[in-house]
């Protein structure tokens, strides 16, 4: 039979679809809870901003200008958590032997980054209008910052209680509090964020840095089926987006305090003073997730392990055969996963076997689930 | 201190930009403008970019491991490119947004003279700051010793190979350890409390057999050190340079602007009434064309309008610029703390080859990283035969790795266990209460069954019910010469065991 049509399409490679590749990604993000909190809050963020500067340009407001800038510059925040756990998600592959769940770690530290800039940028702000105080258009702002204020306060309590209902383990709190035992007093009246847990054994559910909220059916940190997934895998993500939100709450606080404050009392020093207490109350808040980061992407021994570690040390030589552990390292692949490498001086007839499993367990017990034992036999 | 010259560079630069920041800062409150104040706070991020750099590098040296940060404080560099790298990055961004709030209202310059001097003051220290780092961005810096890898090796492109050959066979017995240890410092634990240079000097004494090999050792390491140490501090100081880079720009811009600025435009002189057709105040130019018309008076217009769209025009050019620049740094420093695999390695390749020596019978968690700079690390899973052949087959693979450059590798090794797939000879573990099954398969070969028909490997890995009859009598000739003489429920139970784990 003739062909009926010319139409080879079918024949040839299939063409790089920008649609079918966006659907994808929409369909990555809408299947994980942290993922869709963020998209949602995103774009609720997003046309806010646009309606501020519509309405900024419109009245040609060079306050409300600005303003929505510093949402947009937001929005960029909350688009790299959206970006980092959509692609720590993503199959390891030839190049990315551990797969890509770093991405949240370093998501978490360049959102630091961009707060603390952020801050710097306002103090700056701060110190010029305290020099050279500009006309400030009251009248406008004080609304336009009391919408951004509640659009905020959505935010906060969506990340807030993005994550009951899973088991907490004692573990994965020793994890997080032992870092904010030692923290600098925040000062502000939040208390979502206050890390002000005495107990260690971390019961209070209110303690929200921003949620836990991910399914847990897809292990996050790592592909063996064996692993548990970690209930923080996205914690270094909402912490920072969270930062972010309590930063612009504290922002359209501070303008409404002083638009407030110069109303009634004419005060105009007060809108540079507000802002330079926020951003020095930003710079403080970022402080804990820096450090955090920055000791994950050191390779620093997570500090869960602190103390657990030694002790694990201990158990190892005493086992029948060991003459000595040398150079341990471990370090956090990413929230609660933990990697590990040692080497083992044995004598020559000891079981590798017997060494090997039984090390295995002794770390499988503080956590350390993936451990590299190297066996050297010690030449007699 | 070691790598001086990147520091007193740093240090340096520093100090310059500091003093200049507070000359703007003074000028800009004698003259009471805006702008440049603004434009000192650029400087003062410039910096705070300087003052991450040279924490990087100070902390960088520090390549000692210690009990908490066990690599040292090596990535430290990578960690100052990147958050130089986003600091550029939100700087551009910021630019943006102040070029648009100019675009929607445009601002003259209040004194071009002033603006002029300061900005080719600023100028020129930028331009000094760039000679500083461009040369030496690019490799130079001398790293310091922290003991040294200890040996060249065959296939790495130092020109050496043939003649240190001979020492390293008799360092390789010893090397296997000691890589890691040279590599990122002594351990605080570890029994070989010995000094990285003693260590050396010990080598030393182990290649007494040809001097010229002493002398090519010794400097060898020093080399590869440098290399090492460079292309991690590269990162660090390209960062540096770029940030430089970027304000240089910044200053030839409103040098430019300052010029053209002043030879176009023509101001609204005092005492004239005069209009500003670009700064549009809707009120104002209503009720002065209300005025205008009435009084038939020569109204001056201010100059020409594209002036003032210059500036934010330049701005948005040079943010153009730096975010090409920054892109590629940024990437870099992005990756490596994303753990990948370095590029230079190729991962499918490596596996394959790997799997191809002798003694490998399977490769499983595989993972390769950098540290920073050339300093790779890998880790795997090595299944191979037995223990006694392990120690051979770890040598091989280690040398193997050194071969491709990768000097810190831990080596898990598994046994072949019975319910294995291979069938390679599953004989490995030593005689202790399971010696009864493995005997089995290894005291067919001399003693011939009685059930002749079944070969020796399926007797043991069969699960039919022959393998009792057949096994029994196997093991009654064990039975024998094993010490424990249980009953033969005992052996019974043993075989059963060796069925569930087959």
């Amino acid at each position: 039979m003739l062909p009926l049509s010319i139409k080879d399409d079918e024949y040839k490679p299939a063409k790089f679809n920008l649609v079918v590749k966006l659907s994808g990604w929409f369909r990555s993000i809408l299947a994980d809870k942290t993922s869709r909190n963020l998209f949602f809050f995103l774009c609720l963020n997003l046309s806010f901003a646009f309606v501020e500067l519509s309405y900024g340009i419109w009245s040609n407001s060079l306050g409300l200008i600005s303003d929505s800038f510093h949402m947009f510059f937001d929005c960029t925040a909350l688009l790299a958590g959206l970006a980092a756990s959509v692609i720590s998600r993503w199959r390891s592959n030839d190049s990315f032997s551990y797969g890509y769940v770093r991405a949240e770690v370093l998501a978490g530290f360049v959102n630091g980054l961009f707060l603390i800039f952020t801050a710097f940028f306002i103090f700056s702000e701060g110190v010029e209008r305290a020099l050279e105080p500009p006309d400030v258009h009251h009248d406008r702002l004080l609304p336009v910052s009391i919408a951004g204020l509640l659009v905020n306060l959505v935010g906060i309590f969506v990340f807030q209680h993005g994550g009951h209902g899973h088991s907490h383990d004692g573990e994965g709190h020793g994890h997080s509090h032992s870092l904010f035992n030692g923290n600098v007093g925040h000062g502000h009246s939040h208390g979502e964020h206050g890390h002000s847990h005495e107990s260690k054994q971390g019961h209070d559910h209110g303690h929200s840095h921003g949620g836990h909220g991910h399914s847990h059916d897809d292990p996050h940190c790592h592909d063996d089926p064996s692993h548990t997934p970690g209930k923080g895998a996205s914690k270094q993500i909402l912490q920072g987006v969270f930062l972010h939100i309590v930063a612009d709450t504290l922002g359209s606080v501070g303008v409404i305090i002083s638009a407030i404050l110069m109303q009634k009392y004419d005060l105009m020093i007060a809108d540079p003073i507000c802002s330079m207490l926020i951003a020095l109350l930003i710079g403080v808040s970022v402080v804990p997730l820096l450090r955090e980061s920055i000791g994950i992407l050191m390779q620093r021994t997570p500090p869960s392990l602190d103390h657990a570690l030694p002790e694990c040390y201990q158990r190892v030589q005493q086992l029948q055969g060991v003459y000595n552990l040398q150079e341990p390292h471990f370090w956090t692949l990413c929230t609660d996963v933990y990697i590990g490498t040692l080497k083992l001086l044995v004598a020559p007839d000891a079981d590798s076997r017997w060494l090997l499993s039984q090390t295995h367990n002794i770390f499988t017990q503080v956590g350390v689930r993936q451990l590299y034992v190297q066996i050297e036999v010690a030449a007699m | 201190m070691a790598c001086a010259p990147n520091r007193l560079r740093l240090l340096c630069m520093l100090l310059l930009t500091f003093g200049f920041f507070i000359v703007e800062v003074v000028v800009s409150r004698i003259t009471s403008s805006l702008a440049m104040l603004s434009d000192s706070f650029h400087m003062l991020s410039d910096v705070i970019a300087l003052v991450v750099a040279l924490v990087a590098v100070r902390f960088a040296e520090q390549t000692q491991s210690t009990n908490k940060n066990t690599f040292g404080w090596i990535r430290a560099e990578v960690m100052g490119a990147l958050v130089n790298a986003v600091f550029l990055t939100a700087l551009c961004f910021t630019i943006i947004l102040e070029a648009i709030e100019r675009f929607t209202e445009p601002h003259e310059i209040d004194r071009p003279d002033v603006v002029i001097g300061v900005g080719a003051a600023g100028l020129l220290v930028n331009l000094l700051g760039l000679c500083l780092f461009h040369g030496h961005a690019g490799g130079g810096g001398h790293g310091h010793s922290h003991g040294g890898h200890g040996h060249s090796h065959g296939g790495h492109k130092k020109h050496k190979n043939g003649k240190v050959r001979r020492c390293e066979t008799l360092e390789d017995s010893r090397s296997t350890g000691e890589e890691t240890n040279n590599l990122v410092g002594n351990h605080n634990n570890s029994p070989n409390g010995v000094n990285p240079e003693r260590r050396m000097a010990g080598k030393y004494e182990m290649c007494h057999s040809d001097n010229v090999d002493l002398q090519i050792n010794g400097s060898a390491p020093y080399e590869e050190l440098e290399n090492g140490h460079d292309s991690a501090s590269q990162l660090n100081m390209r960062g540096v340079f770029l940030h430089v880079l970027g304000d240089a720009l910044g200053s030839v811009i409103v040098v430019i602007n300052a010029i053209i600025f002043i030879f176009v435009w023509t101001p609204c002189k005092e005492g004239t009434v005069c209009e500003n057709p670009c700064v549009g105040h809707y009120c104002a130019d209503h009720l002065r064309n209300i005025s205008s018309a009435g009084t038939n008076e020569t109204v001056f217009n201010a100059g020409p309008c594209w002036v003032l769209y210059l500036d934010p025009t330049l701005c948005i050019i040079m943010v153009c610029i730096l975010l090409y620049t920054t892109y590629p740094l940024l990437k870099e420093s992005a990756l490596i703390l994303l753990q990948t695999v370095p590029k230079q390695i190729d991962m499918h390749q490596l596996n394959s080859r790997l799997r191809d020596l002798d003694g490998v019978l399977a490769v499983h968690e595989l993972h390769i990283w950098q540290l920073a700079g050339s300093r790779i690390i890998a880790t795997a899973h090595i299944k191979c035969q037995d223990p006694t052949s392990y120690m051979d087959v770890a040598k091989r693979i280690k040398d193997f790795f050194h071969n491709e450059g990768i000097h810190a590798t831990t080596i898990q090794p598994e046994f072949v266990t019975m319910n294995s797939e291979s069938r390679a000879s599953l004989c490995e573990l030593s005689c202790r209460t399971q010696c009864a099954p493995k005997l089995c398969c290894g005291a067919i070969d001399p003693a011939k069954p009685p059930d002749g028909a079944l070969e020796p490997k399926k007797l043991c890995e069969s699960k039919t019910p022959t393998i009792p009859s057949a096994s029994a009598t196997s093991l009654e000739i064990i039975s024998e010469s094993v010490e424990d003489t249980s009953g033969a429920e005992s052996v019974v139970i043993i075989t059963r065991e060796v069925e569930s784990s087959l």
